[in-house]
């Protein structure tokens, strides 16, 4: 066993594993090309031990980070054992049935070595503007089975000894509407690794291997500790609660969500075998990202006490049924797994909203809203545009005050992408981009607003798509407060409205039409005869809410 | 010589604490230096009360003083204390809630409850009307000269002072937003209006919102602030031309301040930075990291190959600014950062004390252990010190709070935890600077340390140490080495071109045209200034990228010859220095994919600021403190050591180098030189710090 380490050594060595993951998350930010990287933010990097488990994370994307300790767990059990990690490495898959999410999102790894032992790995996901299936950005609606997702890559060894795998390189270019922006993307993602590899070598050089790794454990540790705090604070008891995601696109049927959640002293296990079958249609989510959405949600609880890692998930237990939607098996189709997966957060947060109603907020918003155009390129003959983003709605009202307008919450955490920079990129125009008047759910604490983005094609044709939910099922209110708005889809063809369902993909559109989204407003909280007069009265004299 | 280059010259910073004045006079070569109390109420109460005490300092009367170079945070406060005029925002209709908006990711990623957004314009003075320009700069619908007629009487309802016009692609074609203010002008002579075009005419509309916002509310700020500075400082008989310091820490004209208000923002640091370009020229450093510690925070800036790193974008209170402006990273450690114990860890900061109640041992009702306190405990700051500020250190309070909030929690002796609070405190700073550097593609071994303000001499060579930089310049006047900066600083106007376009020979006529427009701009400027050819100097460059990346590398463009001509030659190595820089800050390039130029830069710069050399500093605020006797120092260990202490002007006067451990000690902060480290005084009162393994 190794000396402990003394806690101001231990502190200063947590400080340097942070930084060091947010080095690699700026140099990510500043150097990629497609704009669902460089603008919406679409990835998240990492650091790990040399056992692979989860230690620091950079300030981004929840999904993502509390996934790739499983991730990683699942390629070392299945398909690469760790004594096959060499330096000079890196690992990559975007297979969900290898412990990856869904296709776009390339999970790599990369072993840091000193003195010929495994003492880290620096990890990065990156969201890919598209690898080719059914629809642009690889979000097809229609999809039956991952096959009709586009590239799937097992894990392989991307970078062997220092020497890049070529091929594979070209492969992948290959399968992209956008070859040039997938290349230059990964190529920031790789260099991204070696920058957190460096990070970890400073620090090794400057300690030991012994006392890095020690470190390593006793920041484990210390967020095992805090989430057990966070969990004994927590009345026992079981509790249960269901939501629905609105259907899988292809069939009209609810999906239900249930989390039955007990506390049982220091320990938390959340039951979802009580959840729907998988789906035909691509809203399945594998069972590392229901996980995932379960730490998501009791790291919430937990409002940064709990340092994010894996140390962080071990009093929490997670329990599916094989083949339903939170568990699915191959070759369910997975591309907009986010309308399943945030479901699972706001479904184990209402269960605890139960045994802690002075702490847990209304519903947000809860879904991914993601829009991609296909386009032909303004400049070069035969080549395709592939204008991709993601959107937000608004927080639910917690009960000390109103939910956010219009901002990223929960298992995700995006930024938009600006109007002007699109408008360069893409063919197309924007009409209108703010606020929905009364979205929210009234309450003695509103629900935020939902947003309206609306725009209109500035070219012969485009192919549409869009993934999104809580057309049929509101974010709920809570002890009194209303439900918030439900999203809609909306074209605009010679002012004749269509609605579009909620799971769409190859509408064809032609110039000038107009395309409109409309995403949620958050739950109210509170009965709503108890709202405070003056935030009332503010609230219309800003038009927040219509008089 | 040109009518700027006055025979005395003074340098003022007006901080939030102190107001710092240097004062040099050219016909004796000797420079001044004094410190007097802000007056927050009216900052141009204490400019004043500086002014005629460094008059009567240097034996000069008021009347003589040709120039004073003004900086200060008086918009910096205006903005975090709200204290900022009603202001209304007239944008492309469908758009007024962007400024709300934001780019809407959080940065608490776990959390029950949004951080709060601050906000600066209500919705209901948000206006939106029927224009719009595309992308390319065309006109897709013509301006709706009615509503803003309708506006008009809205505003005057509303009480409103100042406006803020943004359209979409006004960086790009403003003939909208010049149009509404023309018209507003006409309506409303009484209100200010700024728009996005003048204020930060750069791609990203939250980004520009933001900015021309913050422009339009604090032109009537710092208008009102400069009338009142005018007229006391013609009821004091003083001509002097008046400059103040910008962001880029270049001066500008009251006209210009007054009408781009926002880029004085973040001149408070700027001058620092200035001074950091100053110290490196004196002692032929290239590369220099200046660390200036304050109460609530410390502001990292990194000078690489002798010039100041600057960047393009930045935030005040989570607003974002899109301008020019030294390149400051600030990190909430600082003297007043709070120490605690979390599932036990030590963590040191980003809470903060603050001045009031401060630290335990101020006695002013601190209940909370802070750096300061852990340096007070360890016997690294003379009381006396302090006393000055009328401040009786009660280090006995801080030993009993700290052993019962930290010493007993982690089983440590007292000396151990309060070592413990600096060495966690230090490593916040250096990885802080790591980070500034990273960014920067550069390796820490290579550059000096520059510690200055109140609190970075006692952290030095600790952040040194663990960086693995081997030299150290502490330089003179650190507690007031901004308004050293501000004293040679020259005239400087940023301005720019959208270009967007390849780089590439085909695109010589566009790129030429740029350079041409902005030679003109540049040149008008100067001569608004009554600047003559001789006294100026114009640098060009361009902010270029990888097809596809948001973010753009400003490349220097040595090559654009004095005409503002340029040929097929330059552009190519234009290209070759954008690889260059993109290998130095993200270790790759991509030489076979296109690159665009998005902006074309330019930099005017008019040289009033004459050199003031350092041997005739003329140092007499900075009397020697602490009573140089050997002081008792508690290690980690708990024992007493011993270590000698001495005078910074003893210390410069004996002329000599010295092993540490020591301590110097001037009037407004202590250095610590750690064991393994050598001082040696330099020219100009400097003090060189040196790793003795180097030698």
């Amino acid at each position: 066993m190794n000396n402990i380490v003394d806690p101001v050594r231990l502190e200063v060595i947590r400080n340097a594993l942070l930084a060091g993951a947010e080095e690699m998350n700026i140099s990510i930010w500043r150097t990629a090309r497609s704009t669902v990287v460089r603008e919406t933010l679409d990835y998240s990097t990492a650091i790990f031990d040399g056992r692979g488990r989860a230690i620091a994370q950079s300030t981004r994307i929840p999904v993502h980070l509390n996934s790739m300790s499983t991730c990683l767990e699942d390629i070392v059990e299945h398909h690469i054992p760790l004594d096959q990690w060499n330096d000079g490495d890196v690992i990559m898959t975007n297979d969900p049935y290898c412990g990856g999410q869904h296709l776009p999102d390339f999970v790599i790894f990369k072993p840091v070595f000193h003195h010929e032992e495994r003492i880290a790995i620096s990890a990065a996901i990156v969201h890919h503007i598209d690898v080719s299936g059914g629809a642009a950005g690889s979000y097809f609606a229609g999809a039956k089975e991952v096959f009709h997702e586009g590239l799937r890559i097992p894990p392989i060894k991307l970078t062997e000894a220092g020497k890049d795998n070529q091929p594979v390189l070209d492969i992948v270019r290959q399968n992209s509407r956008e070859p040039v922006k997938i290349a230059g993307d990964l190529q920031a993602q790789l260099a991204a690794l070696t920058v957190g590899a460096r990070a970890v070598e400073r620090l090794v050089k400057r300690y030991d291997n012994a006392t890095l790794s020690q470190a390593m454990e006793q920041i484990l540790a210390q967020s095992e500790q805090a989430m057990r705090d966070t969990i004994s604070a927590i009345p026992d008891g079981t509790y249960t609660f269901k939501d629905f995601v609105d259907d899988d696109g292809q069939q009209a049927q609810d999906l239900e969500v249930v989390a039955t959640v007990t506390i049982s002293g220091d320990r938390c296990t959340a039951d979802l075998s009580e959840s729907a079958d998988q789906a035909p249609g691509p809203v399945n989510c594998t069972l590392n990202m229901a996980r995932s959405g379960v730490y998501c949600a009791l790291l919430s609880i937990a409002e940064g006490r709990a340092m994010a890692n894996s140390g962080a998930y071990r009093p929490i237990d997670v329990i599916s049924r094989e083949g339903s939607i939170v568990n699915c098996s191959h070759p369910a189709p997975v591309a907009n797994r986010m309308a399943t997966g945030h479901r699972v957060v706001t479904t184990v947060l209402g269960a605890l909203s139960q045994a802690i109603p002075e702490q847990v907020p209304a519903a947000y918003y809860g879904v991914s809203y993601v829009t991609a155009l296909a386009a032909p390129d303004r400049h070069v003959k035969d080549e395709r545009r592939v204008y991709f983003e993601i959107e937000v709605g608004g927080w639910g009202a917690y009960p000390q005050g109103d939910g956010a307008d219009g901002f990223s919450a929960g298992f995700h955490n995006l930024a938009n992408s600006p109007i002007e920079m699109c408008e360069s990129i893409f063919p197309v125009v924007f009409t209108e981009y703010g606020f929905i008047a009364d979205s929210g759910g009234d309450g003695q604490y509103r629900g935020g607003l939902g947003l309206a983005r609306e725009w209109q094609l500035d070219e012969e044709w485009g192919l549409l798509s869009g993934n999104f939910d809580r057309f049929r099922h509101p974010p709920y209110g809570l002890h009194g407060g209303e439900d918030g708005s439900l999203g809609r889809f909306l074209l605009i063809r010679d002012n004749q409205t269509t609605a579009l369902p909620s799971k769409v993909s190859g509408v064809e559109l032609q110039r000038g039409d107009k395309v409109r989204l409309e995403t949620s407003g958050g739950g109210g909280w509170g009965d709503p005869t108890d709202r405070d007069k003056a935030a009332r009265e503010n609230d219309q004299r800003g038009g927040y809410v219509s008089t | 010589m040109n009518r700027h280059n006055a025979h005395v010259r003074v340098a003022v910073d007006i901080g939030g604490t102190f107001t710092d004045l240097h004062l040099h006079d050219g016909r004796s070569n000797k420079t001044f230096v004094w410190k007097t109390p802000s007056t927050p109420a009216d900052p141009s109460v204490g400019l004043l009360e500086g002014l005629h005490s460094i008059s009567e300092l240097a034996g000069i009367a008021l009347s003589d003083i040709g120039m004073i170079l003004h900086g200060s945070t008086i918009a910096t406060n205006a903005v975090l204390e709200r204290k900022l005029p009603t202001g209304a925002l007239i944008t492309t209709k469908g758009f007024h809630d962007v400024l709300e908006i934001g780019r809407h990711m959080r940065r608490d990623v776990y959390t029950l409850n949004a951080e709060s957004r601050p906000l600066l314009i209500p919705r209901h003075l948000r206006f939106g009307v029927t224009e719009r320009v595309k992308s390319d700069g065309s006109i897709l619908q013509p301006l709706d000269e009615a509503e803003i007629s309708r506006i008009a009487s809205q505003l005057r309802e509303h009480k409103v002072q100042t406006v803020a016009v943004v359209f979409l692609h006004g960086y790009r074609n403003p003939t909208h937003e010049q149009r509404v203010q023309a018209l507003l002008n006409d309506l409303l002579p009484d209100i200010t209006v700024a728009t996005s075009f003048d204020s930060s005419p750069e791609i990203r509309e939250f980004e520009r919102t933001s900015t021309t916002v913050l422009n339009a509310l604090l032109q009537p700020v710092i208008s009102s602030y400069l009338q009142r500075v005018d007229k006391r400082l013609q009821q004091a008989g003083i001509h002097a031309r008046l400059y103040l310091v910008q962001s880029n820490g270049g001066l500008a004209t009251p006209a210009d301040a007054a009408r781009l208000p926002a880029r004085l923002l973040l001149s408070g640091p700027a001058g620092g930075a200035t001074a950091m370009s100053i110290l490196a020229q004196r002692h032929n450093e290239a590369n220099l990291v200046g660390l200036d510690v304050g109460g609530t925070s410390s502001d990292i800036s990194v000078l690489t190959d002798g010039s100041i790193g600057e960047t393009q974008e930045s935030s005040i209170d989570g607003l974002p600014v899109r301008l020019p402006m030294v390149e400051i990273r600030t990190i909430g450690a600082g003297g007043g950062s709070i120490a605690r114990v979390e599932t036990g860890s030590l963590r040191v900061g980003p809470q903060s004390s603050g001045a009031v109640p401060g630290p335990v041992c101020y006695d002013r009702g601190g209940d909370q252990i802070t750096v300061t306190d852990a340096n007070a405990l360890l016997g690294l700051i003379n009381p006396d010190t302090f006393r000055t500020g009328g401040i009786t250190l009660n280090v006995h309070a801080s030993g009993n709070v700290l052993e019962e909030t930290l010493g007993t929690p982690l089983s440590l002796t007292n000396s151990a935890a309060a070592n413990g609070v600096l060495e966690v405190a230090n490593s916040h700073m250096a990885d802080a600077i790591r980070l500034s550097l990273f960014e920067k593609g550069a390796d820490p071994a290579d550059f000096a340390l520059a510690p200055f303000g109140g609190a970075a001499g006692l952290h030095a060579c600790a952040i040194a140490t663990e960086l693995g930089m081997r030299r150290i310049i502490f330089p003179a006047h650190a507690s007031t080495l901004s308004a050293l900066g501000i004293l040679q600083a020259n005239i400087r106007h940023d301005l720019s071109v959208a270009a967007l376009v390849p780089a590439h020979t085909d695109s010589l006529p566009a790129l030429q045209r740029a350079i041409k427009q902005l030679l003109t701009e540049c040149k008008d400027k100067l001569t608004d200034n009554e600047l003559y050819h001789e006294d100026c100097a114009i640098e060009f460059s361009g902010d270029m990228r990888y097809r596809g990346q948001a973010f753009e590398l400003t490349t220097p463009w040595p090559e654009v010859s004095a005409e503002g001509e340029i040929n097929e030659q330059s552009i190519l190595a234009l290209i070759e220095h954008f690889h260059t820089i993109h290998e130095q800050r993200f270790a790759f390039t991509a030489r076979h994919d296109p690159i665009e130029v998005v902006t074309v830069r330019a930099q005017a710069i008019g040289k009033i600021g004459g050199t003031v050399t350092t041997e005739t500093f003329h140092n007499t605020a900075g009397k020697p403190g602490g009573s140089a006797e050997n002081r008792q120092v508690l290690a980690a260990s708990g024992e007493n050591t011993t270590i000698p202490c001495i005078s910074r002007s003893d210390f410069l006067h004996r002329a000599q180098p010295v092993r540490g451990p020591l301590i110097i000690e001037e009037e407004y902060t202590v250095l610590l030189i750690a064991n393994g480290w050598t001082v040696t005084p330099l020219p100009g009162s400097d003090i060189l710090c040196t790793c003795n393994n180097d030698a």
